[in-house]
């Protein structure tokens, strides 16, 4: 348990930071092609706390679907979860592409950086969460 | 692993994903997305790229699908079904963070939450109830 709450807030601090620098510095421009789908500066720090609820559910189920299937498997077995989940997250976002009018690019550097944030998620979850046995979800 | 039943399982997957996506999101969610018109592409915009909504739900049933085959290799749709809401959860964190930074409505969340929740859910067991059918020593 110790071991799941500290590869939760590691996870966590890393993709806070990851997605502050990808999105709210590298890709500012980006987002700034298409402002009719996007709330203003102001609205969307009021409504913050619904990114840190949003990245803490996400990274929680992250942690649980690795405690439950690839446990003790170590850093690779995080990286493989890692990648499997967001290719599959790639796919939502194809389907997102299709009915919302944001930039290709947009679709493009944000699968690639969600490649990159999963697969340092699940390094970093894989190598601190090592339980004494492993055990398939059931 | 008995690729005939993944096979199955996948395109089962995609079936329920796909036309659950249908119903839910473009029928009965319909209303509540016109409240906010701008964030959608006009018809004839979403026609031409309708190959995205497609190829995009083969890739999320493909992966739902081995991910079933490797953390539940003997199958099972109560077991699946678990793994699939795990999903699930990662999507409503998704979802939760969009509405941060989209002017969605709040009718939207939650639709999207409920949706992402039952559809992952029911593929999962989907997925299990297809996989368990082969044989309960499959790797």
């Amino acid at each position: 348990m110790k071991r799941f709450v500290i590869a939760f807030i590691a996870a966590y601090v890393f993709m806070f930071f990851w997605g502050w620098l990808l999105n709210g510095v590298f890709l500012k421009d980006v987002y700034a092609e298409t402002p009719n789908l996007w709330r203003s500066q102001s609205e969307m720090m009021s409504l913050f706390h619904w990114i840190i609820i949003g990245q803490a559910l996400l990274i929680f189920a992250f942690v649980m679907i690795y405690a439950s299937g690839f446990a003790g498997g170590g850093v690779m077995a995080g990286i493989r979860l890692g990648i499997l989940l967001e290719i599959a997250a790639i796919g939502m976002r194809m389907a997102i592409y299709a009915v919302q009018p944001f930039p290709g690019k947009l679709l493009v550097y944000g699968s690639i950086s969600g490649l990159i944030e999963m697969i340092v998620v699940g390094a970093i979850v894989g190598a601190i969460y090592r339980p004494a046995a492993a055990k398939a979800v059931s | 692993m008995d690729w005939k039943k993944f096979f199955i399982s996948f395109v089962a997957a995609f079936g329920f994903i796909f036309v659950f996506g249908f119903l839910w999101y473009g029928k009965f969610m319909h209303g509540v997305h016109q409240e906010v018109p701008a964030l959608w592409r006009p018809e004839a915009d979403f026609g031409s790229h309708f190959s995205w909504l497609v190829f995009g739900h083969i890739v999320m049933a493909f992966f739902l699908t081995l991910l079933c085959a490797k953390f539940v290799p003997a199958g099972g749709a109560g077991a699946c079904a678990k793994l699939g809401l795990l999903v699930a959860l990662i999507y409503v964190g998704a979802d939760l963070i969009t509405f941060a930074v989209q002017p969605l409505t709040t009718k939207i969340l939650c639709g999207w939450i409920v949706g992402h929740l039952v559809q992952f859910t029911i593929a999962g067991a989907v997925i299990g109830a297809i996989l368990k059918s082969s044989s309960p020593a499959t790797s």
